[in-house]
């Protein structure tokens, strides 16, 4: 068996984790199994490197010295406890002092010129990554397995020039990561990729965003061939609800890509549908398991053809922190267009619609945004649209959640809409908006925000999610 | 449109009032929305994103100084230009008083909306005599909009007449009484016989004048007009240093009767034309449209195809100049939404 394994931020954010991780991957490389690593950065040191850069931007020298002298406490220390051979761990923190002091160098050259292009703030969010993988090396080493240590661009990850979010150039990247990593994964060394970094034809580090380092291990995945690509996170797997609000969720033990990629609305706990795009075309599955509890399987995301399930409703999720915004107007009602200069003036200020939703009356439209626009979103649509004889009222409600039902087999089967809503008229809740798409793959509603526990509970409780 | 309200004074307070009504209003009428999402005062500030609502404004002003006491949405000791940076909003409503030593801090508050991308509305003219070429040209680079109808005329739209309505025709000339308060104690002078000092400790009283006096009779505050007028209507990028300036102090009872007997009265005038911008006591016929007495301003236009045009109306008071904030707040109301559709 040959698989990808991709250890995000929180299981590599400690040196016990990190112990841990390699625990993990040599007792899986033992049993006659293949492995390819794929390590995020140590939980929260990306973002704080994009912190320390915006600060070097604005010429702020001062903090420099003491984030990079804390970077490299918090590397040490990791070091100390992940690695046991003092020789590997001298190695490891001589790679770690070097690398920490290319950074340094990299944010005061920011710092002068008082400039953090796409392409600088690729760089110093590369350093996360480069700084982890090590670590994860020298731990393998120390379980004396055979294993190198790899940058995306040196795996052979290469992208368009489109920093921050670059689109690998798919073809060439496989080509490349078969000629580079496909011999040594053979032999039976593991090798250790950074994810999330790249470069660019020029060898230009780029990064690709959306997605991240799921994204890699999913093109790693498919140059290498494998039977399936694991996704090690802290969560068990992908749950049928939050387990804050049901404590009684369950792990879907097996999911089609679609669903997963619906999901990608629990937030970080799912995956990105952009991560899942390479998989889904080569039909390799991605699990989605627990370090803390190796011994269950987690989620299995599938074709969907294989992914044999009955239930109609596979997960109910609640999505806060949204806003919704109406535009009313008897005078939109035939007028061509006029949707679109909603959609237009909100598109043109930089706001992501999440969900739309209007009547055949045409009188009205309602849409979901994230709730720190809503008071962009409102001034501008008032100050383009009223007072022109199609919209005569824009108002905002900010105090509601969107609840998101989800399954592939809702599609065709009748009454799963009226049990949703019945259920939450039974709990006597008004429903504010409601959308489902022609692909039927999710039902989503709008529901004041102190009502959305109450409704993600009904909703589990009435198609028995906690016994699936 | 949001707005942040940087100055409460008299005029903040018209403006208030004013926006408040609005609220009230259909928006359908007038397809204009405003919110109040922050005033800002030398104390501190009130911020609600959401925009202040129109009792809370009523609170606000009932409870008077300082205005960041406010229980729910006071910031203690915020300064104005963190306001500026830091609260989204379209529009910044500049109304500090006047400072036309050095601009400030009307002068920052300004410079500093326009880097963050902010409109800007004032009344304030000290920044404008100034630093009028500067800023117009900060305002284009940074594509916002720079509007001050209320700096000349108060309420009665003299900029906005000789800008718009005058359009296409070639403005050759301007003169005016644009300072209300020397327009009264000249007034006075000639139709009562009182002194000079006696004339302006009446005004005083009556609240037309300052307790320092200077910016009005020494003929700053017309000057100030001037350059304003200058830069927005015939484009001539001058500043407060440029306009020939002499006050009224000097101007004598007998000065006055002799003028009288010619049928003709003198008046504080301020008057560009060709390259000269020039502020000074007068002497003009009682008959001439422009000469109105009291407290009122008058402004004539003289045009290449439509002749002389004068305006007559009221050149000062809180809320008179805070209607001029609710034009130019319109104004710019207006040209974003063109913008945005384009």
């Amino acid at each position: 068996m040959k698989i990808v394994m991709k250890f995000g931020g929180t299981s590599v954010g400690t040196g016990e984790n990190i112990r841990h991780v390699a625990d993990l991957v040599t007792e899986y490389a033992k049993n006659d199994c293949r492995v390819a690593v794929v390590v995020s950065a140590l939980a929260g040191v990306t973002n704080s490197l994009m912190e320390v850069a915006c600060q070097a931007k604005k010429s702020d020298a001062k903090h420099i010295e003491a984030f990079t002298k804390e970077l490299l406490q918090k590397h040490l220390k990791a070091i100390s406890i992940a690695i046991k051979s003092k020789v590997i761990q001298k190695e490891v923190n001589q790679i770690t002092e070097n690398t920490i002091s290319e950074l340094e160098k990299v944010l005061t050259g920011i710092c002068y010129v008082g400039e953090l292009t796409p392409k600088s703030k690729d760089y110093v969010a590369s350093f996360g990554e480069r700084l982890s993988a090590p670590i994860v090396w020298g731990a393998l080493k120390d379980h004396k397995a055979e294993t190198q240590c790899f940058t995306g661009k040196e795996a052979g990850i290469v992208t368009d020039s489109n920093f921050g979010e670059a689109e690998p150039l798919m073809n060439y990247t496989t080509h490349l990561i078969r000629e580079r990593l496909g011999p040594i994964v053979e032999k039976g060394v593991i090798p250790i990729v950074t994810g999330f970094i790249a470069a660019d034809q020029n060898g230009v580090v780029t990064t690709v965003g959306r997605g991240g380092s799921d994204y890699t291990a999913t093109i790693l995945g498919v140059a290498l061939s494998v039977d399936e690509v694991w996704i090690w996170t802290d969560v068990d797997g992908i749950m049928t609800a939050d387990p804050r609000i049901i404590p009684s969720a369950r792990m879907l033990p097996e999911l089609s890509y679609q669903e997963a990629a619906e999901m990608a609305i629990f937030g970080a706990k799912a995956m990105h549908p952009r991560a899942l795009e390479p998989v889904i075309e080569a039909k390799i599955p991605v699990r989605i398991r627990s370090t803390m509890h190796s011994e269950n399987l987690g989620t299995l995301i599938t074709d969907a053809d294989s992914a044999k399930s009955t239930s109609a409703v596979k997960a109910v999720a609640l999505i806060k922190d949204v806003a919704m915004v109406n535009v009313n107007g008897a005078g939109m009602v035939g007028a061509p267009g006029s949707y679109a200069k909603v959609f237009d003036v909100l598109g043109k200020n930089g706001i992501n619609i999440m969900m739309v939703s209007t009547a055949v009356s045409e009188a009205n439209i309602s849409m979901i945004i994230r709730r720190s626009l809503v008071g962009r979103a409102l001034s501008t649509l008032e100050i383009a649209l009223l007072g022109r004889g199609t919209v005569s009222e824009v108002t905002a409600e900010d105090d509601v959640a969107v609840v998101a039902v989800m399954g592939a087999n809702m599609k065709g089967t009748t009454g799963v809409a009226s049990r949703i809503f019945a259920t939450v008229a039974n709990a006597g809740i008004n429903i504010r908006m409601i959308a489902q798409g022609s692909s039927e793959l999710n039902i989503s509603f709008v529901v004041k925000e102190k009502d959305g526990a109450a409704v993600v509970r009904a909703i589990h409780k009435e198609f028995a999610l906690d016994k699936i | 449109m949001r707005i942040i309200l940087v100055g409460y004074g008299v005029v903040g307070k018209g403006v208030t009032t004013i926006l408040a009504r609005k609220y009230t209003e259909k928006v359908k009428d007038n397809g204009f929305s405003p919110k109040i999402v922050a005033i800002a005062d030398i104390d501190g500030a009130v911020i609600n994103p959401r925009g202040l609502s129109p009792e809370k404004l009523e609170a606000i002003r009932q409870r008077g100084y300082p205005i960041s006491a406010d229980p729910e949405f006071g910031h203690k000791g915020m300064p104005a230009l963190d306001v500026i940076e830091s609260v989204e909003a379209e529009v910044v409503v500049e109304v500090t008083p006047v400072n036309i030593k050095n601009g400030e801090p009307a002068l920052s508050h300004i410079t500093r909306a326009f880097k963050t991308g902010k409109h800007v509305v004032t009344t304030n003219k000290g920044p404008l005599a100034l630093a009028m070429p500067a800023l117009t040209e900060l305002a284009e680079y940074n594509n916002v909009y720079l509007r001050f109808s209320g700096t000349v005329g108060g309420g009665t739209p003299m900029l906005e007449f000789a800008k718009k309505c005058l359009a296409g025709d070639k403005i050759l000339a301007i003169r005016g009484i644009l300072n209300g308060t020397t327009n009264y104690i000249l007034t006075e002078m000639s139709q009562n016989r009182v002194t000079f000092q006696e004339a302006l400790a009446n005004a005083q009283k009556l609240g037309y004048a300052e307790r320092e006096p200077s910016m009005d009779i020494d003929g700053f505050d017309t000057a100030c007009k001037v350059v304003i007028l200058a830069n927005w209507i015939l484009n001539k990028k001058i500043t407060l240093k440029d306009v020939d300036r002499t006050g009224i102090r000097d101007v004598s009872l007998q000065a006055l009767d002799e003028a009288s007997k010619r049928g003709n009265t003198i008046k504080l005038i301020g008057s560009i034309d060709g390259d000269k911008a020039t502020v000074k006591p007068t002497e003009i016929p009682k008959n001439n449209p422009i000469c109105v007495s009291g407290v009122l301003n008058a402004i004539t236009f003289f045009t290449e195809f439509a002749g002389e045009q004068t305006l007559v109306g009221k050149g000062a008071g809180g809320i008179e100049t805070a209607s001029a904030v609710l034009r130019d707040l319109l104004d710019i109301r207006h040209k974003l939404a063109t913008k945005i559709l384009a």
